[in-house]
């Protein structure tokens, strides 16, 4: 998704790195997580440098944003600490300034235990949260003062009342629309609610379709066109406004379709080379069973979508051992920042032809495999000392910060 | 066994169901030649401790309130069976059992669907061969006896380990003496709500398999295996069950003189694991022995019961678990041992009516089975022993089921039934 202030950031510290990416393309001695010029040389993975987590311990920590210095993470679920149950109804303000992000304040969120998303409208005016269980809704926040959200509206309806999972915010022709991914209830599928944030004061729903099999868990939209991530029915590309095909927020038009080896898709990153503005590759996440707080199992697919209407896997990438989760892309420097739960958190270089490789690095069913292509460029929260389950990431200048479910927020620095 | 009307006091003064009445119109009534009714409901009091978050719970309930009977035709080739549950009325908010979980609940019992059983046999044989087909809602051939048929009030945390049950089902049976081979399609989807039925796009989508060996007629050994498709997301594309349970079971034989002892000793091992295509990411064993002795009006029983349980995201209501779920994920696991102990007094008896006054006392431990896992039961219960005990009184009257799920051949020749106080 556009991040105009991390975009800035990134072109500014692109340009300060250029040097750097490239001259070590071969990257032994590379100092920024970057992709360089190059997509097919060998890069080593570093261990990225954390320099502090902000701590919570009363709840389990789920999704985060950051919107210059303040961060905002959600909450999960029920924990129980000193026999005082707290359930994921929380989202908690820091102050991320420093090395060592301060919480600073936090907002609870009446009839939710778990609020699973949240989100930044592109001109950071406004913050987006998703809440779980019944009744399901997005809440809606005031965020001109960053510490300080201010509730301006609660949406929900008939076809939210199961849980919104995610809520996603974005522009589509000039106008602020939210995309609900919404919880299969009782006698009831999952489905897609798009709805007019226009006026955000009184949000109005301009569609919903039952899909996702079981599942719909995410979208990422971008230009006028919608990537969907369906569980089992793979990814699914629909035109609402960009793609050509007649397509509108009303009524969208099915592109494509891809299922991505594995199913299970929860996630979508559609990756625009801010180098060369190229929109080849879309990365698929994968969330295969995990027990939380401990195992996960899950790869990122890399599909091809330059062809809108046939999307296909080329590549993969996989930790052993660890799933994936949600995405944060460095879109200037070329990385993938990959949130991989009990794996920590890892950085690819996604710039080039990631879908062309070498026989021997290929599967066995033909895909180029990113890992053994040397495409890990950075790993972080790998070897904290303590037990992590990092839920999101999120990329911003040469920071990167991580929502961990046991513990809390990590800054992390990608340059050294 | 099969009784007909002549082996209990006419039904006439008993209050049919109304699906009950509708069989008895839709079978000719020269073709009747066996039927029976019974009823059964249990009052009680639970106290749990701690039932979470270091509190002490107690709560009443009517639980187990059931409605059954059976025709079948004088030559006993065709016989239909049939069972109400109407804990959906009684028991909404779920019974307080430590450990146990499914269907949205947890460390509650879930209400059971109405139409609990209503399953139509064609027996036939072949010299000593009995053979059989079974068509409708009840119990898979799978596994051990439904809790509900055995001593203990409380079910054993296994049930959904254990029995497959409340599917829409076609069954074959094959019987040649001590051998019986039992073979079933199902939905795979379990009930989201008492009044919920099989969804028709998962019909047959599911399998089950179970050899018995009956040596003697007071032995019996099963092995069984399951695969069951996408139970906990009844729209189908979820985490499918393979199941596996092997079991001996030993009961002595019926008596007409209520002063004769009787035993009954049950031992049981099943494992269930969740797999996601080929790849298995979860597996969940269970063991379990128990058993019953009893004399005239007294009855003392045992149990223990090992079994492992996911652990699943919990509503506001910590009792309650989302269904369906949002993802494949679980918490973690944990491992519960569980004794049990009952003592049962027949106080009154009048015909086939008996009031059966009883308590139940239970220790549970839990123990969280991986490390990391964001389940902590010491923190969640706030102690790893959790203690429940229960008093009440059960009440039956007419003719009650004691084994489920038997049909046709699969049927034992003595015990399927029984008078209440028999």
């Amino acid at each position: 998704m556009p991040r105009s202030v991390a975009r800035l950031t990134s072109i500014t510290l692109a340009t300060l790195f250029a040097f750097a990416s490239t001259s070590t393309i071969t990257a032994c001695d590379n100092k920024a997580i970057d992709a360089g010029g190059d997509s097919t040389i060998t890069q080593v993975s570093r261990a990225l440098n954390t320099e502090g987590r902000g701590v919570v311990a009363d709840r389990y920590t789920a999704e985060l944003w950051v919107v210059g210095n303040v961060a905002y993470t959600t909450t999960w679920g029920s924990r129980t600490v000193d026999g005082v149950r707290s359930v994921g109804n929380a989202i908690k303000i820091w102050n991320v300034a420093g090395a060592t992000p301060a919480l600073v304040d936090s907002v609870i969120v009446s009839d939710a235990t778990t609020l699973g998303d949240i989100q930044a409208t592109d001109d950071e005016k406004l913050l987006v949260v998703a809440t779980e269980f019944a009744p399901g809704s997005i809440v809606v926040y005031d965020i001109a003062n960053p510490l300080k959200p201010q509730l301006v509206s609660r949406f929900s309806s008939a076809n939210t009342a199961p849980g919104v999972h995610t809520a996603t915010a974005a522009v589509v022709n000039g106008k602020l629309y939210a995309f609900l991914c919404v919880d299969p209830g009782v006698d009831q599928p999952a489905k897609l609610v798009i709805v007019d944030f226009s006026n955000a004061s009184a949000p109005v729903e301009v569609f919903s379709q039952a899909m996702g099999n079981p599942f719909v868990h995410d979208v990422f939209v971008r230009d006028g066109i919608l990537m969907v991530a369906l569980w089992n029915d793979g990814m699914s590309i629909f035109d609402i406004g960009g793609g050509g095909a007649g397509g509108t927020i009303s009524n969208p038009k099915q592109l494509g379709n891809v299922k991505t080896v594995g199913g299970k898709v929860h996630n979508v990153w559609w990756f625009r080379d801010n180098a060369n503005g190229t929109k080849r590759f879309a990365f698929v996440g994968e969330e295969g069973p995990g027990s939380i707080g401990s195992t996960s199992v899950g790869d990122i697919h890399v599909v091809d979508v330059s062809d809108l209407t046939n999307p296909h896997e080329v590549s993969f990438y996989n930790v052993p051992a660890a799933g994936t989760h949600n995405f944060s892309v460095d879109e200037d420097r070329g990385v993938l920042f990959a949130a991989y739960y009990n794996g920590g958190v890892r950085a690819i270089n996604v710039r080039g032809d990631i879908g062309r490789c070498d026989a021997t690095v290929k599967s066995d069913d033909g895909r180029c495999d990113l890992k053994k292509m040397g495409r890990e460029v950075g790993h972080a929260l790998t070897d904290t000392g303590i037990a992590v389950f990092i839920w999101g990431v999120f990329s911003i200048g040469t920071k990167l910060y991580a929502s961990d479910m046991l513990n809390g927020l990590w800054r992390i620095e990608t340059v050294q | 066994m099969f009784s007909g009307l002549g082996d209990r006091p006419s039904a006439s003064g008993y209050r049919r169901p109304i699906f009950l009445l509708l069989i008895f119109q839709a079978v000719p009534a020269g073709a009747v030649a066996q039927s029976s009714i019974g009823a059964q409901v249990m009052g009680i009091v639970t106290r749990a401790s701690p039932a979470i978050a270091n509190r002490n719970l107690t709560e009443g309930y009517l639980t187990q309130p059931m409605l059954m009977g059976s025709v079948s035709t004088a030559d006993g080739h065709f016989a239909l069976e049939g069972m109400l549950d109407l804990e959906g009325l009684t028991l909404e908010r779920g019974e307080l059992d430590a450990g146990i979980s499914g269907e949205g609940y947890v460390d509650r019992r879930h209400p059971h669907t109405y139409l609990h059983e209503l399953v139509a046999t064609a027996t036939g044989a072949f010299a000593a061969t009995r053979y059989s087909a079974a068509l409708g809602k009840g119990f898979v051939p799978f596994g051990t006896d439904d809790p509900m048929v055995r001593p203990f009030e409380k079910y054993p945390i296994n049930h959904h380990i254990s029995q497959i049950v409340e599917r829409l089902l076609a069954t074959v049976a094959v019987r040649n003496g001590p051998f019986l081979i039992e073979g079933a399609l199902f939905n795979g989807d379990e009930p989201e709500s008492p009044s919920d039925l099989p969804n028709s796009n998962r019909l047959w989508d599911s399998w089950s398999a179970r050899t018995t060996l009956l040596p003697t007629s007071y032995l019996e050994m099963q092995g069984s295996v399951a695969r069951v498709k996408s139970p906990e997301l009844a729209a189908g594309g979820g985490l499918d069950q393979r199941k596996v349970s092997i079991s001996a079971r030993a009961e002595s034989a019926a008596s007409m003189d209520s002063r004769d002892a009787h035993y009954y000793v049950l031992a049981e091992w099943a494992r269930s694991s969740d797999y996601d295509g080929r790849d298995r990411a979860f597996s969940f064993n269970a063991a379990l022995a128990e058993g019953e002795l009893s004399r005239g009006r007294v009855a003392l029983a045992g149990r223990f019961e090992r079994t492992e349980r996911p652990e699943e995201e919990r509503l506001a209501n910590p009792f309650r678990t989302k269904r369906p779920a949002t993802d494949f994920n679980i918490l973690g696991r944990t491992l519960w041992n569980i004794t049990s102990a009952r003592a049962s007094v027949r106080t009154f008896q009048r015909g086939t009516m008996t009031f059966t006054p009883f308590v139940e006392v239970e220790a549970s431990h839990v123990t969280a089975r991986a490390t990391g896992s964001v389940f902590n039961p010491r923190a969640f219960y706030g102690s790893n022993t959790l203690w429940s005990t229960t008093v009440g009184v059960s009440f039956a009257v007419g003719m009650i089921h004691r084994r489920a799920g038997q049909y046709g051949a699969a049927s034992r020749e003595s015990g399927e039934m029984s008078m209440a106080g028999m």
